[in-house]
This record gives C-alpha cells, structure tokens and sequence, in this order.
C-alpha cells in the first residue's frame, strides 16, 4: 500500500514540472537507447565468447603432436581413443542425414508455400500456417524417438530387417526434413508473398494458367528468398542434434548407406560430452575441434545465403 | 499475423486446460500412501530408549545426497533410492548414469558429488583416480555392494550363436568382418557390435579380461592399450553410455551382438538371449564362486570426511549395505559375499565413529 500511494505521490507531481518534463524525457530515451545498445552487444559479445572458447579449446587439440590438419579433414576413420583422427565419417554422416532431409524438406516445404500463396483461400491460409508451425515448435527430442520407435520400423518393413539398420541415417533424415519443412515453408512463402500482384495479372493477361503463374512467374521473381530459406534449412540440418543422436547411430561410420548406422559431428559431440567425456584428454578436446569445423561450415552457409539474396534479389517499385 | 497470434494462444490453452485436468488426479495418491506408513513407523523408532544410531535413520536425515558414476550400479542404486524414500527419507537423492570414469571424474576433479558409483575398483597409483581425490584433500573409502555378471548377448532372433569361447569373444569384437569368420557355420553376415562407451567400468573390464588377454605385447603379456585399439578398430561398432541404446541396438538384427551389466539382460531377457562364455552361463553361483569368466564386483565410494559432514549420505550408505541383498536379485545382480559386506559396515563404522 505504501509503496502505491509513494508511486501515486509522483504521478500526482509529475504534470506540475513542466519544465523539468523535457529533461526526463530525454533521460529515459537514453535508458532505452543503452538497454537496446547492451542487448545488441551482448549477442555479439557472446558469438565472439564462443568463438574465442572453440578456438581455444580446438587449438589444444590440434597442438598434439599425435593430431596433424591434413589427416583430420581427410582421415576416414575417428576413433581419438586410439589415435584416429579423421573427421571425415562425421562430416559424411552429417552430409548424408542433410541430403535425406532436404530431400523431403525442398519439394514439400515449396509445394506447401506454393499452395499457402498462391491457391489456398485467405480462411485457409490462416488456419493452415499456424498448423504447419506447430510442426516446428514440436522438441527435437520427440522427433528423435518418433524417427526411432515409428519410422525405422516403416522403413524396415518396407525394405527389410537385413538392409535397413536400427539405428539409421534414413529415418534420422526423414524425420528432420519434416522438422525443417515449416521452416522453408514459411520463408518461401513470405518471399512469394512479396512479389507484386501487378506482376501476376500481367501474366494471367497473357493468357497463363495459374500453375504457368505460379511456376514460371512467381516462384523464379522470388528465387532469392527461396534459396536463402534453404540454405537457412541446409544449416539447420546440420546442427540439428537431438534426433541424429537418438535415432542415427552411436558409432563413427564411413558409409554412403543411409540404412546402416553412423554418427554425425552433432551426435558425436553429444554422446562425448554427455559424460562420457574425462577433461583433458584427447576426446574431450576432439570435440571442440568438431565443434568449431561446424561452425564454419553452418557460417560459410550463413554467408553463402546473404550473398545470394543480395546479388539475386529482384527489386520492385 | 494478429489471427495466428489468436490460434496458437487457443492451442496453448487447450494444452494447460488438459494438463491441469491431470494435475490433481496425480497428486493425492502419494499423500494417502505416505501417511500410515510414518505413523506405523513413529511408534516402532519412539519406543526405544536413545539409539545412537537414530540419527542416520532414514527419516531422520534430510538434504542432498548427489552421486554419479557406472550406468552399471545406476539400477540398483535407483532401487536403493527408492525404498530408502519409502522408509522416510524426505532429501533430494539424485544419482546420475555417466559410467565409472566420469563419475570418478566428478568425484575426484570436480569433487561436487558425494558417492562415486563404478563397476570395476578405483584406479591407484602416479597420476591416478586415487592421487586426484586425494590431491583435493578426499580420501575414497570403497565399498563392495554385489556382483555383476557382464552378459554378452544377442538377439532372440540369433539361432546360431549360443556358446561362445574367450579367444571367439576377442575375435568378434575385433577383425572378424562376419560371422562366418569365427566359427565357418556360421551365416556370412557382417558383425553389428554395441559396446559401452569408452568411459565406462563395463568397457574396460571387458577390455581387460577379454581383449588384452588375446592382445599380446612384444613380451607376450597381456596388453591394455593393444585390447583397446583392436576393439576400437572394428567395424560397425557402436558405442553409448547408455545401456538402453545398446539393448534396443542387439534386439534389432539377428547379426547383432553386444554387452553391458547382467540387470539390463535381465530386464529384456524376453528379446534377448545371453552367451555362455566357455561353456558357463552366467548365473548366481557361477558369479559368485567366481566361475563366470566375465564376473565383476560393483562398489560405491565415499569419503569418511563427507559422511561426518553429510549425515544424510553416512545414512544413505549404511541403509545401501544392510538391505541391499534383499533386491540386489530382483534388480538383476548378484549378492556379494556376507564378509565383503562386513568389510564395508566396519569401515563406515570406522567413518562415522560409531560402535557396531
């Protein structure tokens, strides 16, 4: 109570100083000028804090007299227990649990911000993307035992217990093209809804069809957005973790088979650190070296897609 | 934008109405439960004279107790923890499944827990888990809880593997490519292997009864180091801390093969069959007359220090040696010998300052 009437007090007060009023104003403009400036630091300062905490760590581990650069992007076998430090099944399994996903994730996620854009109804279109981002809310964890208890065994029925493995990159690939699928979805589908009507009536003034619209009109004047969303999606699939690690395998593998099992850097990372891991030794250290080459790898992406957006984009009015 | 805002609120609103309408059917029932069995209890403890030893009664301790190690001894200590509750015990207990290097990592680097649980002995010597704990001022008192019979296993649907010997058992964990090339009967079907990760007990005891024996240096001794690379090596190797993956992995494919503590073999018995090594199956008398080729002792460790300052874990470990051989066989493990576990009461007696 007290503090209320102390607040009222002021609030009363504060109209009476009309000349002080100017001041305050500008005193509060700076406030927020400087929480703004901080928040925009801080994530800079904490991107820069983990690259300064990987570079650190990975540098320990490439100083080892066992460890040499050439052999770690080319080895094909990691096993850092024993001295094997080829890095190349991780990248591999990664690379094929990201084509499997794109593979859904592209056609459906275009066709999907096709029809959201150009076909459905605004009623339908409201009620549908909502729907489609409760896909994305769903924890990855979830998707992970969804991939292990539900669609590996599909999978293996469809193409038997001998070719298909339990643990296996396909289904961790399926189920993260559908975890991405939103995503693209709904990128694609802002870039396409940002390309003019007057572009659209020209066409269907020519005598297109809606798909010849849709198809060769639209979706090419929105080719910028719809490359950047995928490569958005690409860096996506390659860190994400949680499924990889639950449903593709526990064991560094190099195969192109995405029915057998093998581990991606993300997994790898996670099955290491998550106490199997004894500081200072050369697994532990491992791990920041992977960590840090997928960094570079989900930036180069990062870059590679601005690039793209800024040199492709087609701009109107 | 302002309608999709409007749908997703309606979702989340739907998903707490139908959490909430859980809620209170959940609650009550541990409350009804409880309530008898301290009664019960009060009038039984209250009736005798001043017991010294009231104090580390399980409902007359409370606080944390945190311990960490063997994915191995996790089950057991979990039942332990359980029936240490349902005697009264109102603390926080949490005990974490890392394997034994780790856990005595946390023990003796981190020292922020205050049991180490390991399915094989601390290691002692320059260097060591020993000198760590001790280089931060911790003594590790070991005690012995049970016996394990590591279960090598396969799946049920395996029809062919039932019987393997040691020198088969380094061969299919290391250069064997298929199953044909250890015994020629046998299907030519690559190898799929599961092991625990290379922090755990249950590893580097299988490294050092199995692989190193087969694992010969220059001077014909056995060779941890060799055992470790020829297991690392293989292919289509698999390795997880967590038992459950490893199971799940063995009961996929009639070609699989793996091995962890006997409680997880126990616990699937019904979709895996476990091998016999050298012709002896793993049971409670050959684990006990130490027949088993592949029998092992489970500990957890403490300090003295600890269990003067935390009560609550002197009690948790004097709770621990004397029930757990009435679960240690449901759990899946085996009983540890009537003079090991004295052992380990004399020395918590010793800890604690108390008289037996």
């Amino acid at each position: 109570m007290a503090d209320q009437s102390n607040g009222m007090d002021k609030l009363v007060g504060y109209p009476t100083k009309t000349l002080g009023l100017k001041k305050r104003h500008r005193l509060g403009e700076s406030v927020i000028q400087s929480l703004l400036f901080f928040a925009g630091f801080f994530s800079i300062f904490t991107t820069l804090g983990i690259i300064y905490e990987l570079g650190k760590e990975a540098w320990l581990f490439f100083r080892l007299p066992e460890v040499n650069l050439w052999q770690f992007l080319t080895g094909t076998k990691w096993q850092p227990h024993i001295n094997e430090f080829g890095v190349l099944p991780l990248v591999n399994a990664t690379l094929v649990t990201t084509a499997v996903a794109m593979s859904i994730a592209i056609p459906l996620g275009l066709a999907v911000a096709i029809y959201l854009s150009e076909y459905a109804t605004i009623k339908v279109r409201n009620t549908l993307k909502p729907i489609l981002e409760i896909l994305a809310g769903i924890p990855t964890i979830v998707y992970g035992y969804f991939a292990l208890t539900f669609v590996t065994p599909i999978l293996r029925s469809i193409f038997g217990r001998d070719v298909v493995e339990i643990y296996n990159t396909a289904s961790a690939g399926l189920v993260m093209g559908i975890l991405i699928l939103p995503l693209i979805a709904s990128i694609s589908e802002d870039a396409l809804n940002a390309v003019p009507r007057s572009l659209r009536e020209a066409a269907y003034g020519l005598g297109a069809t809606k798909l010849e619209v849709a198809v060769k009109v639209v979706v090419p004047s929105a080719l910028s957005g719809i490359a950047a969303a995928i490569i958005l999606g690409i860096s996506r699939a390659i860190g994400e973790t949680m499924i990889v690690a639950v449903a593709a395998g526990a064991g560094p593998k190099f195969t192109f088979n995405p029915f057998q099992g093998a581990e991606t850097m993300t997994g790898h990372i996670v099955r290491i650190s998550g106490g199997d891991l004894s500081y200072d030794s050369i697994d532990y250290n491992s791990i920041f070296a992977i960590g840090l080459l997928l960094f570079f790898i989900t930036l180069s992406l990062n870059i590679i897609s601005q690039r793209i957006v800024r040199r492709f984009r087609e701009v109107y009015e | 934008m302002c309608k999709n805002l409007i749908v997703s609120l309606f979702v989340l609103l739907i998903a707490a109405m139908a959490l909430s309408a859980c809620g209170p059917q959940a609650t009550p029932t541990p409350v009804a439960t409880q309530k008898p069995v301290e009664t019960e209890e009060l009038v039984v403890t209250e009736e005798p004279v001043v017991d010294p030893m009231a104090m580390y009664l399980p409902e007359n301790v409370t606080g944390e107790i945190i311990t960490a190690g063997s994915s191995t001894v996790f089950p057991l200590s979990e039942r332990m923890k359980q029936r240490f509750e349902e005697e009264g015990f109102t603390g926080n207990l949490t005990i974490d499944s890392i394997g034994s290097g780790a856990g005595f990592t946390r023990f003796c680097v981190d020292g922020d827990t205050d049991i180490a649980n390991a399915s094989r002995p601390i290691k002692t010597g320059e260097g060591s888990e020993t000198a760590k704990c001790q280089a931060i001022g911790r003594e590790p008192l070991e005690f012995l809880v049970g016996l394990d019979a590591l279960a090598v296993v396969v799946s049920k649907d395996n029809t062919f593997a039932t019987d393997v010997t040691k020198d088969e058992l380094a061969l299919i964990f290391s250069t064997a490519e298929k199953w044909s090339d250890v015994r020629p009967e046998w299907p030519a079907e690559p190898i799929q292997r599961f092991i625990p990760g290379t922090d755990s007990g249950t590893f580097d005891f299988f490294v050092e009864f199995v692989m190193a024996p087969a694992n010969k240096n220059a001077d014909g001794k056995a060779d941890m180091d060799l055992g470790e690379a020829a297991i690392l090596a293989a292919n289509n190797l698999q390795l997880s801390e967590d038992d459950n993956v490893l199971v799940q992995g063995v009961i996929g494919s009639p070609y699989a093969i793996g091995f962890f503590g006997y409680a997880y073999y126990q616990e699937n018995a019904g979709k895996l069959n476990v091998l016999s090594i050298d012709s002896i199956a793993p049971t409670a008398e050959t684990a006990e007359s130490g027949e088993y080729p592949l029998a092992r002792p489970l500990f957890i460790y403490s300090t003295a220090q600890i269990m003067q300052e935390k009560p609550q874990v002197a009690a948790f470990i004097y709770f621990y040696l004397m029930n757990v051989n009435d679960e240690i066989l449901d759990v899946g493990y085996f009983p540890a010998s009537q003079a090991a576990l004295d052992a380990g009461l004399n020395a918590w007696y010793e800890a604690t300052g108390m008289q037996p």
